[in-house]
């Protein structure tokens, strides 16, 4: 065979000009969703958070870091810092406490038995159910007279603005809502695990619960690493059942900072400081997510 | 021998039985809530205060729903919306992780990077400032300004570029030594390859759309455009009379949602775990 013949193909031909932009073509609806829904808001709710606005949220005067010391340290600090500090410790009850409720779930749907199936339909379930419809339900059950909560349990509280029930059981609503997806991962990465580690720990004569934590935990790490960032970034926005629930009370006991956003912007017409609030939101979200891949670099066991 | 067999199964009987009142609780915890609302919704106006079980189904709040509430209206918004979302997204997902795996350009692994990225920014975060702007065009309580914005997803084109990785890259190469263009590949070869990965993407971003609250509450104030949501949680109401029709308005606005769900469950969780775990 001719030498050439062999080296021939490998030339590319030069790209015609169609061939550069086709890829660009393909990108174009995604780009230009991202585009206009995505990056011009975040740098425009950068730009209006340096901003006095007027009530149509058209930028008045320029304030430099004014926003953010009136919510950092000034006027609306306390307010602010409240929301901050209810924030965290829903978004640590919730995103720890739907994933436990996903492991256990999980661990007791992971063999055989009688009804498995159906069992794992009902705990999935919730991801289909909206947090909207979901809380009309909730406010039923939570009825100070007619619910079922109270005539369970023979009390008359009123749960939904009790000044020491309301948060726990608006973290218990939530994680009864993230349990669906929390099931499905977790499940899944159950089943990824090979059986031959099992049995082989069998062998050795390991018990169920030496399994669980030599082989499940290792071996689960990813997916539980993974699901946690997910509800850590899922809890920080929550906002639905506080606003159907609870409007932030008693005494912004469940003031959650979207909701705190939401108050800002579209009940008190100050767009500049819910703008500053959303660049916080977005600050501590990134931070966390940042925080947490290097984390995994050094303790997850793949 | 016999006795052997005997014990072992004994410990096999009680073992499931263990697994069955073990589940029990927590079958329990996810299913009342849900069959409380269904039992409400069935509710006698007459029993309401008087027994807490209803002895008898009074269906007549769902044919109320339907007649005298805008809940039907609501409906038919919703699965417009979460129609179209679905429909779009499915399109522009495909189209950009079809660029990303199978074309090559200058500053392809950035552009991926940056469409990543977005996924770190809450959508809390960027809804003041897209609020002005579609009030600014004049677009508020209009269909488009529920479907356009969420057109396209971080996640949808990195779940079904994780899908088109697994392509052989030879199907490209042999569909263009046809003569085959890009946009026949991917209608004709591609889209229908990826099936199962479309439909749980389908799927998912239905069941994200039909659920969708705070966005709707901003940008819609009439019947014509407003979701499901919206209109059942402003039916809020606790007299008598309306109970049952509120707990019905619930049940119906459940049913899309759950249905999806039954029906798309194994293709939603496998097609999400690939996404994610292979990711």
């Amino acid at each position: 065979m001719d030498k050439t013949a062999v080296i021939l193909p490998k030339r590319r031909k030069k790209k015609t000009f169609y061939e550069h932009i086709e890829p660009w073509l393909f990108l174009l609806p995604a780009l230009c969703v991202f585009g206009v829904f995505l990056y011009f808001p975040f740098f425009k709710t950068t730009y209006l958070s340096a901003f006095l606005t007027n009530k149509f949220g058209q930028a008045k005067v320029f304030v430099g870091f004014q926003n953010y010391i009136d919510i950092l340290a000034g006027k609306y600090s306390g307010e602010f810092w409240n929301s901050i500090w209810v924030t965290v410790r829903f978004v640590f009850f919730v995103a720890g406490g739907s994933l436990l409720m996903g492991l256990c779930t999980s661990l007791i749907t992971a063999k055989a038995f009688p009804g498995k199936a159906f069992a794992s339909a009902i705990y999935a379930m919730p991801i289909a159910i909206a947090s909207s419809a979901a809380a009309m339900s909730f406010k039923m059950i939570l009825h100070k007279s007619i619910g079922l909560l109270n005539y369970l349990l023979g009390t008359k509280i009123n749960w939904l603005s009790d000044e020491v029930w309301t948060f726990p059981i608006l973290c218990i609503l939530s994680i009864w809502l993230a349990s669906g997806i929390n099931f499905i991962f977790i499940s899944a990465g159950l089943r990824n695990i090979p059986g031959e580690l099992y049995e082989s720990a069998s062998i050795d004569g390991a018990n169920y619960w030496k399994k669980q934590l030599h082989i499940t935990l290792p071996c689960l790490s990813p997916t539980l690493f993974f699901q946690i960032l997910v509800n850590i970034i899922n809890a920080f926005q929550a906002f639905t059942l506080v606003k159907l629930l609870t409007n932030g009370g008693p005494t912004y006991k469940t003031q959650v900072i979207v909701y705190s956003i939401y108050l800002d912007a579209f009940r008190n017409f100050r767009f500049g400081t819910a703008a500053a609030r959303s660049i916080v939101l977005f600050v501590i979200i990134m931070a966390i997510t940042l925080i947490q891949f290097s984390t995994e670099k050094r303790s997850v066991h793949y | 021998m016999g006795a052997t067999t005997l014990a072992r199964d004994r410990r096999i009987f009680l073992n499931k039985l263990g697994h069955i009142l073990l589940n029990l609780p927590f079958v329990c915890l996810i299913i009342i809530p849900l069959a409380y609302t269904l039992m409400m919704s069935v509710m006698p106006a007459s029993e309401l205060y008087s027994r807490f079980f209803p002895t008898f189904a009074e269906w007549d709040s769902y044919v109320q729903v339907f007649t005298k509430t805008q809940i039907p209206r609501h409906i038919l918004n919703s699965f417009i919306v979460a129609g179209s979302v679905t429909l779009l997204q499915m399109t522009t997902c495909s189209m950009a992780a079809f660029s990303f795996s199978f074309l090559h350009f200058k500053g392809r692994e950035v552009v991926f990077m940056c469409i990543l990225a977005t996924m770190m920014v809450p959508w809390e975060a960027t809804i003041i400032a897209n609020y002005l702007t579609v009030s600014g065009w004049g677009w508020l309580d209009t269909f488009k300004v529920l479907i356009l914005p969420y057109g396209c997803s971080a996640m949808g084109v990195f779940l079904m570029r994780q899908n088109y990785l697994t392509f052989a890259k030879e199907l490209h190469e042999a569909a263009k030594i046809d003569g085959c263009n890009n946009w026949r590949f991917l209608a004709t070869i591609v889209v229908p390859l990826s099936r199962p990965a479309l439909g749980a993407l389908g799927a998912y971003v239905f069941l994200q759309q039909w659920n969708q609250y705070l966005w709707p509450l901003l940008v819609t104030n009439s019947d014509k455009v407003r979701t499901v949501q919206i209109g059942v949680s402003q039916m809020y109401d606790i007299d008598s009379e309306s109970i049952a029709l509120m707990m019905a308005a619930v049940v119906v606005c459940l049913i899309p949602s759950l249905s999806i769900f039954v029906f798309m469950q194994k293709q939603l969780i496998d097609g999400l775990m690939a996404g994610a775990v292979k990711g």
